[in-house]
């Protein structure tokens, strides 16, 4: 497990011919979780969705190296195929799809026809237990009539089920009271282990209470800009993003 | 109609004189302008008869309380389990003769023979239905008729009354079906659909021709006083298919739904009008359609909501929306409204759009393939309507059907 799971060089990224991501440097070795922090407009969320492969985010240079592959060559399905899971900020909803259907799409798209209709739903089960998810949902369209609180938690349902070899979490946070942040890190928390890896990122310091990152990377203006252990996030929380010229605090207004 | 009664022969001759003295439809007309009328078999000649092509019988699914079969428009006898005491489910030239009293009084009510299109089929019909549900009675499984095609008639005419009594209910298919075939047929049907006070109906148009058949279809329904009618328009099928379904609100209380779903790939033509009217005070109608297309083909729908002056309370609203697969479908939409009374709530709006991008990345992130992904997405956006076959069978037909257009 010495070779890390992601590599990011020089990655640059635009978006409608504006140029938000200049040249991001980072690492993640398997197994580690890793905090993503910055202010509003530093380019998180462009990162998080030029690694999935969202056709608006073009890439203008850098390469991402991905358990060894080329990532940014990967279809978006394929990606997810490799190990790559995001966690939405804004998951869309998809009318006409329910969730059932969804899910069980997904997952033999992932691990092929062996999984039966019984062990599926076995899962799918075990999985809403842990994440406190309404089984009356099932039924019920893609995030349709979701508030946005069950948004983020159907979005790490989705995780749990489908144990990606690594995820982004793109402000799984944000809009979640705090037993909802427990329940939800609680879900990462579970997959936690030397095969998981994953890339939190935050606005926040509040989800790092409830799960302690290995790692905390400080995005500001399009690059990464500082790397510490855990106690960076601390010190984010005492002083905020002033250092970087950014008034925003680092400590979540309802916290 | 060989044997048909004197009445009966009257009507027709007079249709056909119509028929003889209309000038013939050029396609200039305003109502004409999308649907070429010579598409349909509708301006002189109908194609000349071919080579029979036989049809797929297979997937008429599902118990039902009876069936009737028409190849090429020769009518056949009705299987019939035990119907409850009255119902009549019969031939319609048959009916004539054995049913005058229920008959000839509805018969061309809604869909007359004044115009090129009504009369052509009033002249013409060899084949038809005669469904009858006496006061009070529910018929608990779905009749169903097919009418097929194989080629071997360049022409095919049926014709459908179905009358639903006071307090009454039941549910009717009327299934159409070819194989692919390799002369040309024009068909024409008209349905006239009667729902007296407080009955209940439902009616499925399952349009799933192959490919070479133009199908000109009138489908009129009309709702009494707290009556409820819902229809459901499939279109799949069919080189060139124009439906005009016509919902009539003629008594009080009384709500008419109707609901369509198409989808047209390669070179199709399908155009949908459907128009609710309002004759009665506080009657309710919702028209929803929905439609898919893929390759060179092109749709279109025109709605209409007419409230003609002493309709107050009318409430009344109409939806078309379009999914467009790729470049080179085109789908046109025309919402339009006829108020001539105030105190109503009408609503109406058309759309055309593209598979969602946003769509497509969230199932695709989640390793479904492109393909699969706008399957989903598509039966997605179908399943609005889809949801509201309740006959399960026939809604996991239309499903594989759609599925199989996305393939």
């Amino acid at each position: 497990m010495d070779a890390p799971i992601l590599q990011i060089k020089s990655l640059e990224v635009a978006v409608d011919g504006r140029t938000i991501l200049k040249g991001v440097d980072l690492e993640v070795p398997q197994g580690e979780i890793h905090a993503l922090m910055g202010p509003n407009g530093s380019g998180k969320s462009t990162l998080a969705y030029a690694l999935a492969g969202h056709p608006r985010y073009e890439i203008t240079g850098g390469s991402v190296i991905f358990d060894g592959q080329d990532l940014l060559d990967m279809a978006i399905d394929e990606r997810a195929k490799a190990g790559f899971f995001l966690a939405m900020q804004y998951p869309v909803e998809v009318p006409g799809v329910s969730v059932l259907n969804f899910l069980r799409t997904s997952l033999i798209a992932l691990h092929g026809e062996e999984l039966s209709p019984r062990e599926f739903m076995k899962l799918f089960q075990e999985k809403s237990k842990l994440l406190e998810f309404d089984a009356s949902f099932t039924d019920r369209y893609l995030n349709e009539g979701f508030s946005g609180g069950e948004k983020k938690r159907h979005e790490i349902l989705q995780m749990a089920m489908i144990e990606p070899r690594f995820a982004v979490l793109d402000e799984t946070d944000s809009g979640l009271d705090v037993d909802a942040l427990k329940v939800v890190s609680n879900g990462v928390n579970s997959l936690r282990g030397p095969n998981f890896g994953a890339l939190i990122i935050t606005h926040y310091t509040r989800i790092l209470q409830h799960i302690t990152p290995d790692v905390v990377h400080v995005m500001f203006e399009g690059k990464v800009v500082r790397t510490g252990g855990p106690e960076l996030a601390d010190e984010l929380e005492a002083g905020g993003y002033a250092q970087y010229g950014s008034p925003e605090p680092a400590v979540a207004p309802s916290a | 109609m060989a044997n048909a009664p004197a009445w009966a022969a009257e009507l027709r001759q007079t249709a056909t004189a119509n028929l003889d003295r209309l000038p013939v439809l050029t396609g200039e007309e305003e109502d004409w302008r999308f649907t070429p009328p010579s598409d349909l078999g509708l301006a002189g000649v109908a194609p000349a008869d071919g080579t029979a092509v036989a049809v797929d019988l297979a997937a008429t699914a599902g118990p039902r309380a009876a069936t009737l079969a028409f190849t090429d428009g020769t009518p056949s006898v009705p299987h019939g389990a035990d119907l409850p005491a009255g119902v009549i489910v019969a031939e319609l030239g048959q009916a004539l003769i054995d049913h005058e009293d229920l008959v000839r009084s509805r018969l061309y009510s809604l869909i007359g023979f004044d115009d090129r299109p009504g009369a052509l089929n009033a002249a013409t019909w060899e084949a038809g239905t005669f469904i009858y549900i006496p006061r009070g009675v529910t018929l608990a499984l779905p009749t169903e008729t097919l009418l097929s095609a194989t080629g071997a008639r360049g022409r095919v005419s049926a014709r459908t009354l179905i009358i639903v009594e006071a307090g009454a209910k039941a549910t009717i298919i009327d299934r159409y079906r070819s194989g692919n075939l390799a002369d040309p047929v024009a068909v024409s049907t008209a349905t006239e659909i009667i729902v007296a006070e407080g009955g209940e109906l439902e009616h499925l148009s399952l349009i799933e021709w192959g490919a070479g058949v133009r199908h000109h279809a009138r489908i009129t329904a009309s709702a009494g006083k707290d009556a409820r009618v819902r229809s459901v328009v499939v279109t799949l099928g069919g080189d060139v298919v124009r439906v005009e379904a016509t919902h009539i609100a003629a008594g009080s209380g009384s709500d008419s739904r109707a609901l369509g779903l198409f989808f047209a790939d390669d070179h199709q033509h399908f155009e949908h009008r459907v128009v609710a009217r309002h004759e009665a005070p506080q009657s309710y109608s919702n028209l929803l359609y929905k439609g898919a297309l893929k390759d060179q083909s092109h749709t279109v729908f025109f709605g209409n909501l007419v409230v003609p002056p002493g309709a107050p309370g009318t409430d009344a609203y109409q939806t078309n929306r379009n999914l467009v697969l790729n470049e080179g479908a085109r789908a046109d939409t025309i919402p339009f409204l006829e108020i001539e009374t105030a105190e109503v709530k009408c609503s109406h709006a058309g759309a055309v759009g593209r598979v969602d991008d946003e769509h497509l990345f969230y199932l695709r992130s989640r390793g479904i393939p492109e393909e699969t992904a706008k399957r989903l997405i598509v039966i997605g956006f179908l399943q609005e309507v889809l949801a509201h076959v309740e006959l399960e069978e026939v809604r996991r037909d239309l499903e594989h059907a759609v599925a199989r257009k996305l393939a």
